[in-house]
């Protein structure tokens, strides 16, 4: 592709990626469960990485989410996209974090977040629904530290998009690695995750910062008050 | 107190509070116009800046077969506006010819396109057809702000002037490249001030909602990211009109399969052709294809 095809691309491309990463402008909720009737709030800041004036920077997307335990196994939570909400669109992730597996010597443990995404716009009142399931693995360094990584899937439960054409694709895999620091109430997490790694990002998407040339790598911060 | 907060005028507060809230919302309409180049003349032959393709001298066009001048358009909201319009041909002999309404990309102005509408002005043999090219509100010279609406009535006031000059709707063909689709399905599929004869359309796309569900792989729907309404495979539906459709099979940007496939299939009119243009991308069909076999496909279909 000559270089004035690229440029071409370059610009109208940000029509599509804009779209893409809106969906996944988070990072994973709540990777170990809460005790019983604890709370959390959290928001969080950070997305995919664009070349920026000749440096990698997240695309600062933002959301916003509560947590409650349910039990020292099960934890709700519920979320507000604000960035989604920028657009005009009320987008909202409910779902629980379920431990599976849990070893307190090794201080290791397996989580599954089923949630729903449910997006509705403001300007036609068109609504969407999607799964989301993450799978997690966490390994606690003292009470402080903990590392986790996982995979977060994507579910499309239509067989059809627009013009009656088939959604030929169903499930989208993004693996994810982040690390979560709480000194007290209070904890702060980096996740980066490879965030549609099955979509190419060349040419349509050539300021994203993707491996293989596939998706964006995406950098999120979060920050959690735990009560 | 009671009064105030009844829940009629707590609906309406939250229906002003979120209609105010809303208005400045992101939209990424804007995003699909790219007006980026800014010029202060028209260069033609002498435009330096990147092109798809340059054509050698054969192509050259005389200073007395090209007109600049401006039309009187529409923006959305109704207000009047000058747009520039280059015609290559005999303008004296447009109420006998057969004209080719260029309507092109999304990118820059008609500089950029100016070697394309050389080309095309070379189908069949030089100035065999007249070729009207157009630049939409906002891109090059024209005065103004790009909009859906904008396209639509720029495509119309340039019907406005061919008609004005004598030509008949049996003798007007329209081309679309790219975003260029729009508004040549949209008066195609519902006439304004004429109805197209033939219908020219080289790497069409679908739809917003294609353009949506092709960039989140989700089938989501388009009003989510834009207020465009822009609907290729619909309009199509309503042409009758004899269609020839070139599409790249490499085009990385409108994909060949969710986007020109789709308008393809759609139009059920009297007679349509496709040309998938092995290996080629978005824009370089007419490279791709070589000159001489472009301008052949194409004289092909407007003389079928």
């Amino acid at each position: 592709m000559n270089h004035a095809n690229k440029l071409f691309i370059k610009h109208t491309s940000c029509f599509f990626a804009v779209v893409v990463f809106l969906l996944s402008c988070s990072p994973t909720r709540i990777v170990k469960p809460l005790a019983k009737g604890e709370k959390a709030v959290g928001a969080n800041l950070g997305g995919p990485l664009i070349t920026f004036a000749g440096a990698p920077i997240p695309i600062p997307y933002t959301s916003a989410f509560y947590a409650r335990g349910l039990n020292n196994k099960t934890t709700a939570f519920g979320s507000v996209h604000l960035t989604a909400l920028a657009f005009g669109v009320f987008q909202t992730d409910l779902g629980i974090c379920r431990e599976l597996y849990a070893n307190q010597k090794l201080q290791l443990g397996i989580s599954v977040n089923p949630a729903m995404q449910i997006a509705i716009d403001h300007w036609e009142g068109k609504a969407k629904f999607w799964p989301q399931l993450d799978l997690n693995v966490y390994k606690n360094w003292g009470p402080k530290k903990m590392l986790y990584a996982g995979i977060n899937n994507w579910f499309e439960p239509s067989t059809q998009r627009a013009h009656n054409e088939a959604q030929n694709k169903q499930w989208y895999v993004n693996p994810h690695i982040g690390f979560l620091y709480s000194p007290r109430k209070w904890s702060y997490g980096i996740e980066t995750k490879w965030v549609a790694p099955g979509v190419s990002n060349t040419p349509n998407v050539v300021d994203y910062i993707g491996i293989n040339q596939k998706g964006a790598v995406g950098v999120y911060f979060q920050l959690i008050r735990r009560f | 107190m009671k009064h105030i907060f009844n829940f009629k005028n707590i609906g309406l507060v939250a229906f002003f509070g979120s209609n105010l809230l809303f208005s400045a919302c992101l939209r990424l309409d804007s995003n699909l116009y790219n007006t980026s180049d800014k010029i202060s003349e028209y260069k033609w032959d002498n435009y330096t800046g990147i092109q798809d393709f340059k054509l050698d001298a054969s192509y050259q066009i005389q200073d007395s077969m090209q007109a600049v001048f401006r039309l009187q358009s529409k923006t959305s909201d109704n207000q009047s506006v000058k747009i520039y319009a280059t015609y290559l041909g005999d303008m004296a002999q447009i109420a006998t010819d057969t004209v080719i309404l260029y309507c092109h990309g999304n990118k820059w102005h008609m500089d950029f396109y100016w070697q394309r509408a050389k080309l095309l002005a070379h189908v069949g043999q030089k100035h065999r057809y007249g070729v009207l090219m157009l630049d939409y509100q906002g891109y090059g010279l024209s005065e103004g702000k790009p909009s859906e609406e904008g396209l639509y009535n720029d495509v119309d006031a340039a019907m406005q002037w061919l008609k004005s000059k004598g030509l008949s709707n049996e003798r007007l063909i329209i081309y679309g490249f790219s975003m260029g689709s729009a508004p040549s399905c949209e008066l195609a599929a519902n006439p304004r001030s004429m109805r197209v004869q033939k219908v020219i359309l080289e790497a069409p796309f679908a739809s917003a909602a294609v353009m949506v569900a092709d960039g989140s792989g989700l089938a989501l729907p388009a009003s989510f990211v834009t207020n465009l309404k822009i609907d290729n495979a619909e309009e199509i539906k309503k042409v009758n009109q004899p269609l020839c459709w070139i599409h790249g099979t490499n085009d990385d940007f409108l994909n060949i399969l969710t986007h020109g496939e789709v308008v393809y299939k759609n139009h059920t009119g009297s007679f349509k052709i496709a040309h998938r243009v092995q290996g080629a991308d978005h824009s370089n069909v007419p490279i791709s294809l070589g000159f001489e076999n472009y301008r052949q496909l194409l004289l092909n279909f407007i003389t079928h």
